[in-house]
C-alpha cells in the first residue's frame, strides 16, 4: 500500500514492514501503526507513523551513545510482546532535534523495543536513574567514542600477542 | 478529590480489578503497592510527564536533515 509522509513523501509500504504500537507511544496513544525507515550510511533512522503523515520520530540505537546499555524487560512486556528469544529485540533511543542541531538529544529513559520477529513494538520506561529523557547525543556519542578507542589501546598494549582475540571480544 | 485515610496494609478498591495497598509508611515516604490489569499503564507522575513533554518534542523535529546530524556525530568522534 501507497502512504503519505511529510518527510518523505509518498512511499509503499509492504504489510509485513508495519509494526503496531498496540499502546501507540506516550502522547500519541491514537496511533498504533508505524514503519521503521533506515537510511544508508546513516546512523540515525525515522520512525514514521503509516496513518499520519505528519508523524515521524528520529531514532537511534542507545548502545552507540552508552556502550553498555541494556534494557532488562520485565515479565509482562515480553509476554505483551511476545518474545521468544532476547535475539528478536531491537532497542532504539527517540531523538530531539532542536534548532541548533548540536544541541540534539536523545531519551534513554524511555527507550522503544520491538519485536522484530512479531513486528509489535512498545515505549517502555526504565527505573535506572542513570538514564533521563534528555542525553546529549554529542557529548554521549564523543565520549562512548573516546572509550572504545581507549579499551582498544589498552587491550592491545597488555595483550600483543593475543590481538586477534582482542578484536574478537570486541566485536 | 476523594481522601481517605488508610493505615499499613490496608487497600483501596477503584472499580472491579484495580487495587491499591499502602505497603510501608516512614517518615515522609509511602511505599504503595498496585494491582492493576495489563491494559493500564501505572507511572510515576513526574516521570510520566517528563516523557510525554520529550516525546511531543521529538515528535516537533521537523524537515532535520539526516546528514547533517551525522556530520555533526563523525565531527564529535574526530576531536575524541
Amino acid at each position: 500500500m501507497k502512504i503519505t509522509t511529510a518527510r518523505f513523501g509518498e512511499i509503499t509500504v509492504e504489510p509485513e514492514q508495519i509494526i503496531t504500537f498496540s499502546q501507540g507511544i506516550l502522547g500519541f496513544e491514537g496511533f498504533h501503526q508505524y514503519i521503521l525507515i533506515e537510511q544508508e550510511n546513516s546512523l540515525f533512522s525515522f520512525l514514521q507513523c503509516v496513518d499520519q503523515p505528519d508523524l515521524s520520530f528520529v531514532v537511534v540505537m542507545p548502545e552507540l551513545l552508552r556502550a553498555d546499555y541494556q534494557v532488562d524487560l520485565d515479565p509482562q512486556s515480553v509476554e505483551e510482546m511476545s518474545f521468544e528469544s532476547a535475539e528478536d529485540g531491537r532497542v532504539l533511543a527517540i531523538v530531539t532535534v532542536p534548532d541548533n542541531v548540536a544541541e540534539m538529544t536523545a531519551n534513554l529513559q524511555a527507550p522503544i523495543v520491538i519485536n522484530i520477529k512479531q513486528r509489535v513494538a512498545m515505549q517502555i520506561v526504565l527505573t535506572d536513574s542513570k538514564y533521563h529523557t534528555r542525553h546529549n547525543v554529542l557529548a554521549e556519542y564523543q565520549k562512548a567514542t573516546f572509550e572504545l578507542h581507549k579499551a582498544t589501546q589498552s587491550h592491545e598494549q597488555e595483550q600483543e600477542p593475543q590481538a586477534q582475540d582482542g578484536a574478537k571480544n570486541l566485536a | 478529590m476523594l481522601v481517605l485515610t488508610r493505615k499499613v496494609d490496608q487497600s483501596i478498591i477503584i472499580g472491579d480489578d484495580i487495587r491499591i495497598v499502602i505497603v510501608d509508611v516512614r517518615g515522609d515516604q509511602v511505599k504503595i503497592g498496585i494491582d492493576a490489569p495489563r491494559s493500564v499503564s501505572v507511572h510515576r507522575e513526574e516521570v510520566y510527564e517528563d516523557i510525554l513533554q520529550e516525546n511531543r518534542r521529538a515528535a516537533l523535529t521537523k524537515n532535520v536533515d539526516i546528514n547533517e546530524l551525522d556530520k555533526f556525530l563523525q565531527g564529535a568522534k574526530r576531536q575524541s
